[in-house]
């Protein structure tokens, strides 16, 4: 699909869709409130079948109190990419799990947990994926702190 | 092994002649040692390209030295090459695999990561900074990653030491080698002026030297009369 056809049918699905600018490829960002229902519309719609989860992950934006969730999606009936985010608070970083539209999001979501300490709801099974399982903290969060690392001397 | 190692030297060294049919029995393991040191290759990340990959092919050729049996269990290797980064995950397995080779074993870190962290050394929750914390290590190859030629010369390094060390009177003892001699008539102080002009050579570019150095070199091009089409490209 063209990437001007695409984007229309895309931000058809919910009016809380919006188009980001300046981005290498399609890029939307929903509320999370609405995430769920838009991600599974864009998995099961016909005309946009986006059925592969290529990437997920967080950005921490900790001047704005933020974590930005990414989503990138791929069709492998079609041949087009896009990409969803949201935000969710840090004091509150619950976001509905994807699992159930693609498997693979399963871990992908575990490594997201292990590293920014992201909880999902109605994940499966969600434990730490690649750090040991007794690990205090998440790593990846821009305030993280533990007595191993090493500050870099000035 | 254990035979030869433990009982021999005690029964033949008050035997007349007996120190030095130990030293030449020395002479000869160590010198069937060094020249067949089978690698156990632990590559955990981008070293291993190097070091494991490009030291094996046929251009560079490890086989040259006797250490082109890269084996991939702990029972059957003398020398642990340590090529990357080590995680505190992959830690303990590092000190399994140490433990399970026979002895006398070897180790060799090469690269930055596996001598001190390298570039991981600060602001990683994860990367344990230096094998050396973990097993005890031999030789050192730096470099991110060290050229093959490096690796080789770590390993030849490697051998010197076998090939110093009494196999049988102390069999866990390894000499380490001595840095070799400088040249005659050069000291270090010499080397460290050299470097400290040549760091300061680099570091510092004089503008109005430089603009001099272009001016000189268009009049002489000028003066030469080259074609005019190459005088006006140098001046825009
Ligand atoms: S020393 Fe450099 S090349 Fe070697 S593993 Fe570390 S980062 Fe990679």
């Amino acid at each position: 699909m063209e990437t001007q056809v695409l984007s229309s049918a895309v931000l058809a699905i919910d009016s809380k869709a919006q188009l980001r600018d300046k981005t290498d490829r399609l890029t939307v960002t929903i509320p999370v409130e609405a995430l769920f229902t838009f991600l599974s519309k864009l998995n099961t719609d016909s005309s946009l079948a986006f059925d592969m989860l290529c990437a997920h992950t967080a950005i921490d934006w900790i001047a704005e109190q933020r974590f930005e969730m990414v989503y990138e999606l791929y069709s492998t009936t079609h041949s087009h990419a896009m990409r969803v985010t949201t935000s969710v608070p840090r004091e509150n970083t619950v976001v509905p799990s994807v699992s159930s539209l693609w498997r693979i999001a399963e871990w992908q979501e575990r490594e997201v947990y292990d590293m920014f300490g992201i909880l999902y709801e109605n994940h499966p099974d969600l434990r730490r994926v690649l750090l040991d399982d007794g690990w205090q903290g998440f790593p990846l969060r821009k305030d993280y702190k533990d007595d191993y690392l090493l500050e870099r001397p000035e | 092994m254990g035979l030869v190692t433990e009982k021999l030297p005690i029964f033949l060294e008050p035997v007349p002649g007996g120190s030095v049919l130990l030293a030449s029995m020395d002479k000869l393991i160590n010198w069937a040692r060094l020249n067949s040191l089978w690698p156990l290759t632990f590559g955990t990340s981008c070293c291993a390209i190097e070091v494991m990959m490009a030291t094996g092919a046929p251009k560079h050729d490890i086989a040259r030295f006797g250490a082109e049996v890269a084996r991939p269990s702990p029972r059957q290797a003398d020398v642990l090459v340590i090529a990357g980064t080590i995680v505190k995950r992959m830690a303990p397995t590092l000190r399994t695999l140490y433990e399970q080779m026979a002895e006398p074993r070897y180790v060799i870190a090469t690269g930055s990561c596996a001598i001190s962290g390298g570039p991981f050394v600060y602001g990683s929750y994860s990367t344990v900074r230096g094998a050396d914390e973990i097993i005890p290590v031999d030789v050192y190859v730096p470099g991110c990653p060290p050229r093959p030629e490096g690796y080789f010369y770590g390993l030849l390094t490697l051998q010197k030491m076998i090939r110093e060390g009494e196999t049988l009177r102390h069999p866990g003892v390894r000499r380490k080698p001595v840095l070799a001699e400088l040249p005659p008539g050069i000291t270090m102080e010499d080397i460290r002026r050299d470097l400290v002009h040549l760091l300061e050579k680099e570091a510092r570019v004089d503008l109005r030297e430089a603009e001099n150095a272009t001016a000189e070199s268009t009049e002489r091009l000028l003066r030469s009369g080259n074609s005019s089409s190459l005088i006006r490209s140098t001046r825009d």
